[in-house]
């Protein structure tokens, strides 16, 4: 278990506040600031009464010394959610080296579980899923919550295939709060149905960020000689020169990854490209300091 | 090289391993899987051939692998030069004879002494020497292989007369120098007429061995040859019967009977031809006569017609015919002396080889008489001379005179000897003591005593009886035959240019009987071309025979030069030779123009020893018993010799550092191939 909370990566993930970009509805007063205004002490601006506004919110102060009538409103802090979505498909398990895909894609998200929990005291929850939701651990800041997190990626092996569409209505049900969804899979799929697929996520105000693990050998892979290449999730074999995979195959994943940032954050969703041989905490500490700025 | 080891056959069936793994069986691709294959398209031709040259690759790898595993195996070697050879000198004999001329025996014996001087270790030392009419020491003992190299290639063919008598005396005497073992490489037609008289001559010291290359393989081919001439070298008559003819001895060697056509060739026209049957391995005589020439030096040939043999250059053989006018001869004699001019004008009458007229004078005549006007004097007998003849006579010896004395009875009386610088110390009467003296001592290889193969009965002198000799001390003088009791017979001085020939005794038939015996012509004869000169102003020589140019003592006066042309016309003398030199050796086949010191042309006709003309090789027994008797591993065959002095060194080490290599090698690769493999999987 310990695995997933590797100091070395911890150390780098907690000198950063994880803020999130979407303040969610919550019970708990926190470090995150809410999109929405409500009770909290701080102070945030003065609207003008318009007739319907609840009389407790005015400034009868300001309004004794200006005789207008102003709503007094305050910056609401909220705990958030977060819910990492992880494709466990047959195609994770590839590796040109240690570690694999799906090893890499746990430590992002036990990093991330133990970040949320331990330190912002948000809810985090987890969706495991292939071409069906094969894991789910509710969002929750219980006692025990990150060691059920860490029970639930243990037990996600690669197998079948991804299907983004099928478990999509599962995520939708599954998701009741406003949080962070971050998807974490190689999105071997067309862009156009991978956005399609969790685009829906974003409807219910969930700030959504897609992690894109790759192998470096997937971007560029080298093959000394022609080699007879196997699907890990459909078993299709093909032969494969060298001469292609240094031309055409290279142009085609980099136009896959492009056209994927580029719709992602066309539907306001955000993309990150991890490949395997990246330090797994400097990858976390660039997509959390870019959360940062983006607030 | 030997690779027939029992591991070699059995180990080369291992070669079909990598033949059977990339030739025959079927490749097994390892599948490479891949998270999707989404990107990827099929391509299948080119993989194909990109993996087979890749196959190929490792597949000579690894066969060269087994292979020279296989060789390690089969133990190979090389032969190399012993390791002991490096302390061995290395004599390098070369027969460079004129019956080397005969077919490619020089070209081979050249080339297998080449072969032999190139497997020669650098450290070991060689020497190279030429063996033809003399033993030649081309270097010293020496390492360096291109100075040996292109001193061995520097031997031409020769016209001289090998011997083997020669080689082991030579050999002999270097062993006196060199103390450590000696191989002697002596590659040779192995000519049976190269053996000396006496075995012994050929027998090589203990430290050396000998090592037989012979070029000549076979029973030797047939062979015709003019053996001898017999034609005069002075022609005063060319009408004369008895003196101008030329005969000629055709010989066969190993030849079937054969007619042959032999021609008379004089100043390269051809004058007359015979048809001469020459029996089976015989000899056959012809007969050219009259002789028509003309005055001064005749260049003759008698050419063998046809060839048809294997040796054509012995088909010929040249000599010089000198016409002039006879020369006349002064013959001085004391007043009561009639017999001595008599015996010797009919034995000078008699020589076939000159032509001389005896002009017969008494001591007392010869007072106005210029003895430059004679080709030579004869005193008989004649102890006292007119002074001033004397005086007369002395500076004509010193200027390249001769003089014969012969001291009759009248010495005995007289004991100065004119000219001779000598007195006479006594006189032997061996009637008085109840008998006669014979000749013990003959020098045959004297000029006027010259017999090539005298007879049992000493070439003739033994029968001759000697009643009166004087006694003479020689001094200096050389001696060329002695009585029985040791008391001189003839004796030669050099005087100035000239000679002086003593004869102890006299030439009638009082003091011996001399003239009474056929050698007293021949006696006559050659001492009157000896004492003439004419005996080396032409006619014709061996080849490696010395002419004299000058007299060896000191030179009186202006130096004169001498002067030779070669038979291809260049001047072997360099200039300070030609004014120093005394003896020139005649080293080629063919007609040599001298002028001498004393002023006097000749022109000689030189041709190689016939005996060269048998090719006959030497019986395989005796050359083993030469050798060494060393069985049948050291006889004839170079080959055979060789396998004494070179060792077998192992490859082994070697074939083992290769195939380590080449396992390096087949790793490295065949790690790249599984390294795609893996990368694959």
């Amino acid at each position: 278990m310990q695995r997933f909370l590797d100091p070395a990566v911890l150390a780098g993930i907690s000198s950063l506040d994880l803020l999130a970009k979407t303040v969610v509805d919550g019970f708990v007063a926190g470090l995150h600031r809410s999109p929405d205004f409500g009770f909290s002490q701080e102070f945030a601006e003065y609207r003008a009464y318009v007739p319907g506004d609840d009389l407790r919110h005015v400034d009868w102060n300001l309004f004794a010394r200006t005789e207008r009538c102003y709503l007094k409103r305050y910056r609401g802090e909220t705990n958030s959610q977060l819910v990492i979505l992880l494709d466990a498909s047959n195609s994770m398990q590839y590796t040109s080296g240690p570690p694999k895909k799906m090893d890499y894609a746990r430590f992002i998200a036990a990093s991330l579980f133990y970040l949320a929990i331990r330190n912002q005291r948000d809810a985090a929850g987890l969706i495991v899923f292939d071409d069906e939701v094969r894991e789910y651990v509710r969002p929750s800041t219980r006692v025990g919550q990150l060691a059920r997190l860490f029970a639930g990626l243990e037990q996600a092996e690669p197998r079948a295939r991804t299907d983004f569409g099928k478990p999509l209505q599962h995520f939708q049900q599954l998701l009741h709060r406003r949080g962070i969804a971050i998807v974490i899979s190689d999105f071997y799929e067309e862009p156009e149905k991978i956005v399609h697929a969790i685009e829906p996520l974003r409807f219910h105000g969930n700030d959504v960020v897609l992690f894109h693990i790759l192998d470096p050998e997937e971007i560029r892979p080298v093959l000394k000689g022609p080699a007879l290449l196997v699907d890990l999730e459909t078993d299709q074999e093909i032969e494969v020169i060298p001469e292609y995979t240094k031309t055409t195959y290279r142009a085609k994943m980099e136009a896959h990854i492009e056209q994927l940032r580029s719709r992602t954050r066309a539907t306001g969703m955000d993309y990150r490209l991890l490949v395997t041989d990246q330090p797994l905490d400097e990858a976390l500490r660039e997509y959390l300091t870019l959360r940062q700025a983006g607030n | 090289m030997g690779f027939l080891a029992p591991w070699f056959l059995g180990g080369l069936a291992a070669l079909g391993v990598p033949v059977f793994v990339h030739l025959l069986r079927k490749h097994v691709t390892i599948p490479r899987p891949v998270s999707s294959l989404m990107f990827f398209e099929r391509g299948t031709q080119s993989s194909t051939r990109h993996r087979r040259l890749r196959y190929l690759l490792l597949f000579a790898l690894r066969f060269a692998l087994l292979l020279l595993v296989v060789l390690a195996f089969a133990d190979p070697f090389v032969r190399r030069p012993a390791a002991d050879v490096n302390g061995h000198l290395m004599l390098i004999v070369l027969d460079d004879s004129f019956s080397m001329r005969a077919g490619t025996r020089f070209a081979d014996a050249k080339q297998q002494a080449l072969a032999t001087l190139a497997a020669k270790p650098h450290s070991q030392r060689a020497q190279m020497m030429a063996l033809g009419g003399q033993f030649v020491v081309l270097t010293q003992a020496i390492t360096d292989e291109g100075q040996l190299r292109s001193a061995l290639e520097s031997i031409r063919s020769g016209d001289g007369h090998a011997n083997f008598g020669e080689l082991g005396r030579s050999i002999r005497a270097l062993s006196e120098t060199e103390r450590g073992p000696i191989d002697l490489h002596l590659f040779s037609d192995m000519q049976r007429t190269a053996m000396p008289g006496n075995f012994a001559d050929m027998v090589l010291p203990a430290n050396v061995t000998l090592v037989l290359h012979a070029v000549a393989k076979g029973s030797a081919p047939p062979n015709w040859t003019i053996e001898s001439v017999s034609a005069p070298a002075e022609l005063a008559d060319p009408k004369d019967p008895k003196r101008s003819r030329v005969q000629a001895v055709v010989a066969g060697f190993g030849t079937p009977a054969a007619e042959k056509t032999v021609s008379l060739v004089v100043n390269g026209k051809a004058i007359a031809t015979r048809n001469v049957s020459v029996p089976a391995n015989g000899r056959a005589t012809v007969q050219f006569a009259p002789i028509d020439v003309g005055y001064g030096f005749n260049r003759c040939e008698l050419r063998i017609e046809g060839g048809g043999d294997s040796f054509p250059a012995d088909d010929r053989s040249v000599f010089v015919i000198r016409r002039s006018d006879p020369e006349r001869v002064l013959f001085v004699h004391a007043a009561n002396d009639a017999r001595s001019g008599l015996y010797f004008g009919a034995a000078l009458g008699a020589a076939t080889q000159a032509s001389f007229v005896l002009q017969s004078v008494t001591a007392d005549q010869t007072t106005d008489l210029d003895p430059s006007k004679y080709a030579f004097v004869v005193l008989s007998d004649a102890v006292t001379l007119p002074s001033i003849f004397e005086h007369t006579l002395a500076q004509y010896v010193s200027k390249g005179g001769s003089v014969l004395i012969a001291l009759g009875t009248g010495a005995g009386h007289h004991t100065r000897i004119p000219l001779w610088g000598g007195d006479v110390k006594d006189a032997h009467d061996y009637v008085r003591s109840g008998g006669a003296a014979t000749v013990g001592q003959v020098d045959f290889t004297h000029p006027a005593l010259e017999q090539a193969q005298p007879a049992r009965d000493n070439g003739g002198w033994a029968e001759t009886k000697i009643f009166y000799a004087a006694v003479v001390d020689p001094g200096q003088a050389r001696v060329a035959a002695r009585l029985g009791d040791g008391t001189p017979l003839l004796l030669d001085r050099q005087i100035g240019e000239g000679h002086v020939l003593l004869l102890t005794s006299g030439l009638e038939n009082l003091t011996n009987d001399l003239p009474l015996h056929p050698v007293f012509v021949a006696f006559v004869d050659k001492a009157a071309r000896y004492l003439s000169g004419s005996e080396r102003l032409s006619g014709s020589r061996l080849v490696d025979s010395f002419v004299q140019l000058r007299s060896g003592g000191e030179p009186v006066g202006e130096v004169a030069n001498v002067e030779v042309i070669d038979p291809d016309g260049r001047r072997p003398l360099s200039l300070n030779e030609a004014r120093t030199v005394q003896t020139f050796r005649l080293r080629r086949a063919g007609f040599y123009q001298i002028r001498f010191a004393n002023g006097r042309d000749a022109v000689i006709g030189v041709n190689p020893d016939r005996r060269e003309s048998d090719l006959e090789s030497i019986a395989p027994d005796v050359q083993q018993l030469w050798n060494g008797s060393k069985g049948e591993a050291s006889i004839q065959t170079a080959a055979a010799g060789d396998d004494a002095k070179y060792r077998p060194v192992s490859l082994w080490w070697y074939v083992m550092l290769l195939a380590l290599i080449v396992a390096v090698a087949e790793t490295v690769v065949a790690s790249g191939y599984m390294g795609t493999q893996r990368e694959d999987a």
